[in-house]
């Protein structure tokens, strides 16, 4: 029974993987392929390379800070018997279905410095808008873009600290509040430790899932104003497809992987440290 | 249980019917790869026609801009041979004819009797299809003759006492003159829309300004010189113009400078001739009849369009090179290109353009025709791609504030060698 299963993992995965490696440590030369580091010493000197490297680590710091915390929050408020807190868990869910194309096509239209809704609404208030080109300002076009995904993404965090939350057992808070502690002390001894799995999960799934952020960005900026907004993802997606330097693409995928893997490997160990104390 | 058997049905039916399509008895067919778009709808009912009179079987597949060059790109190399004539735009072309992807198509012309193609095709869409440029073997036929317009709106030109744009300093200061005189009647008028966005964008809408201002990108030893005098001189220009363009307009692509256009809320635009038909529909422009076109504007040097053609071609690994050859003149003839402007693509032969019927259809024509033949082709390097794309990222961030001119052209010219260099 393994045997279909091992034959479409290695035709699916293996060999792909392994075919990558092979031209990652190819470069092209008039005699046909040369073997070799020559991709990865053209990766090091490649300034346009490591400013998408840069743009990668300020979009995936900051969008997973602020949909962490406003999740968070977010499931806090919601995990309480608030009234109407089925209508909002429901609405709250809405961006995360959409596809993502969909969510660039109309972030672009609301950020359109003319015709936009963002700027027709400030207009309305009084504000200059002259300054306020959004996607199309060097200044402004990344943190635009890390708007987008907090709005699509933190309804994510939020789901998965809910559902976290609402698995808590009710035994250890009522423990507390026999002990008298403060709703503070509950918090962070009860409520952060019993969360602390859901809380790392949502934190590792986030961060791949930002490190290889491709598709909103290349619907809402395809990387620009000049070079911007273009994350490692795209600048890949350029040398493949665009110039079709396969081996190029192939080693920065690799060294993004390894980027990917070291952080991932800090959420699992401290998920797995928590896991053997309890 | 009576839902898979229902299935299993579907399998067997449509397995037979996949064996019988693929099974013709020795039927001749060839097979074309082609852009889903305008350009190839074409071809793909010229196709038709061509089935119908020869018995030949013409399968088409059809893909999207970008993946038609991925597509066969990676056909070339993996040498699969899967199409026998390929529809290809004219930047790509010396990549596939310096990598040697293309059949030589001089022998197969003798083999017809002919020396070389008819003179009737524009002297500057068929020095596209040699390699090297103008001078070397040919490789490919002009199929579309695009080339880059200059659009602009008569009614405002006469409302405030202008002329046709013949300088470039007379598109700023006219730019000036009617976005200022229409401010002043409170209409918020844009004296010039164009695209700064990075790569392609950008770099289309600034080479005009560029040649005209004698920049080169090259000198004669292939060395980079963008940050010349001229270069350096051509993008303050541009970045002047940005003034009178809309906010944003560094990230601006086609669609947003047609919308512009469109609404009437820009008075210039340097353009392409598929956008001529939309102003006359009266579901999209509000601008019907007040636009003009004629051809680029000069400065010291004379004003030239970028061309852009759709080339036909037959790769190398055809098996089927002289069934692939006779279509490929049958849909080039001048009987076929007019059929082929009449839906809706601009010719590549003179005679084709002059036809009194396509006039009297397309009055644009005669512009057209002395835009394409006074335009220029983007730089013939294998490397374009790259190139364009480094380029762009400077122009744009030049358009969007983040660089000075100087800054803009002096990284553009070290990142331009540097992609020289790695050949």
């Amino acid at each position: 029974m393994i045997a279909p299963a091992l034959a479409v993992l290695l035709s699916l995965s293996i060999y792909p993987l392994i075919y990558s490696v092979q031209i990652s440590l190819q470069t092209d030369s008039p005699a046909g392929p040369v073997w070799g580091l020559g991709n990865f010493e053209r990766l090091l000197m490649d300034h346009f390379f490591w400013d998408a490297m840069a743009h990668t680590l300020i979009y995936a710091v900051a969008a997973l800070l602020v949909e962490f915390f406003l999740g968070f929050g977010l499931a806090l408020l919601l995990n309480s018997s608030i009234r109407g807190r089925r209508f909002f868990r429901a609405t709250l869910l809405i961006p995360m279905m959409l596809p993502t194309v969909v969510v660039g096509v109309v972030w672009r239209l609301m950020f359109n410095p003319n015709f936009g809704t963002i700027n027709g609404v400030l207009r309305q208030l009084g504000v200059n808008t002259e300054q306020l080109t959004w996607t199309a300002s060097p200044r402004l076009a990344l943190a635009a873009v890390i708007a987008v995904d907090v709005w699509q993404w933190t309804p994510f965090v939020f789901l998965v600290l809910l559902a976290g939350l609402q698995a808590i057992p009710q035994e250890p808070y009522e423990a507390a509040r026999v002990d008298g502690s403060s709703s503070w002390q509950t918090f962070r001894h009860v409520t952060l430790p019993l969360l602390k799995p859901a809380i790392l999960i949502v934190l590792l799934l986030r961060t791949m899932d930002l490190l290889r952020v491709f598709d909103q960005i290349f619907i809402l900026t395809e990387g620009g104003p000049g070079f911007a907004t273009e994350t490692v993802s795209l600048y890949i997606y350029r040398a493949a497809f665009r110039f079709t330097d396969f081996g190029y693409a192939a080693a920065m995928s690799f060294v993004l992987l390894i980027i990917t893997n070291l952080i991932s490997t800090v959420y699992i160990r401290l998920l797995q440290s928590r896991e053997s104390v309890a | 249980m009576k839902l898979t058997h229902f299935f299993r049905h579907v399998v067997t039916i449509s397995i037979s019917l996949l064996l019988l399509t693929s099974c013709r008895p020795n039927q001749k067919q060839i097979r074309l790869a082609v852009n889903s778009g305008v350009e190839g709808d074409a071809l793909k009912q010229a196709a038709l026609d061509y089935e119908k009179q020869t018995g030949i079987h013409v399968n088409i597949a059809g893909f999207p801009y970008a993946n038609l060059f991925e597509k066969e790109q990676l056909d070339f190399n993996a040498h699969t041979g899967a199409y026998d004539v390929i529809m290809l735009d004219d930047p790509w072309f010396p990549r596939f004819a310096s990598k040697q992807f293309l059949t030589d198509l001089t022998p197969l012309l003798q083999k017809r009797g002919q020396t070389q193609p008819d003179s009737d095709f524009v002297t500057t869409s068929l020095a596209l299809c040699r390699h090297p440029y103008q001078t070397g073997n040919l490789f490919a036929l002009p199929y579309v003759g695009n080339s880059q317009l200059f659009f602009y709106r008569k009614d405002l030109f006469d409302k405030h006492g202008l002329s046709e744009p013949v300088k470039w300093n007379d598109v700023l200061s006219g730019a000036r003159e009617i976005q200022e005189a229409e401010a002043g009647d409170g209409n918020q008028i844009y004296g010039y829309v164009m695209r700064a966005a990075q790569g392609n964008a950008a770099v289309a809408d600034f080479m005009p300004i560029f040649w005209a201002f004698g920049g080169e990108m090259f000198d004669s030893n292939g060395k980079a010189t963008v940050n010349s005098r001229e270069g350096i001189a051509a993008l303050k220009f541009m970045l002047e113009l940005g003034k009178f363009s809309p906010p944003g307009y560094a990230s601006f692509n086609a669609d947003d400078v047609g919308a512009h256009l469109l609404q009437g809320t820009a008075a210039m635009s340097i353009n392409w001739p598929a956008w001529i038909g939309p102003f006359a529909d009266p579901a999209r422009s509000k601008v019907i009849g007040k636009m003009a076109f004629t051809i680029l504007p000069s400065g010291d040097k004379p004003g030239q369009a970028e061309i852009g053609n759709w080339l036909l071609a037959i790769p190398k690994d055809s098996k089927n090179v002289d069934a692939a050859m006779d279509f490929l003149l049958w849909a080039t003839s001048a009987e076929q290109m007019k059929l082929s402007a009449q839906r809706g693509n601009p010719p590549t032969r003179t005679s084709v353009f002059k036809d009194p019927d396509l006039i009297a259809r397309y009055p644009t024509y005669p512009a057209q025709l002395r835009s394409l033949e006074s335009s220029r082709p983007r730089p013939r390097t294998p490397q374009w791609n790259e190139i364009e794309n480094a380029f762009g990222i400077f122009l744009s961030k030049a358009n969007s504030g983040e660089l000075t001119a100087e800054d803009a052209m002096n990284q553009a010219n070290a990142e331009i060698e540097k992609i020289l260099q790695r050949q």
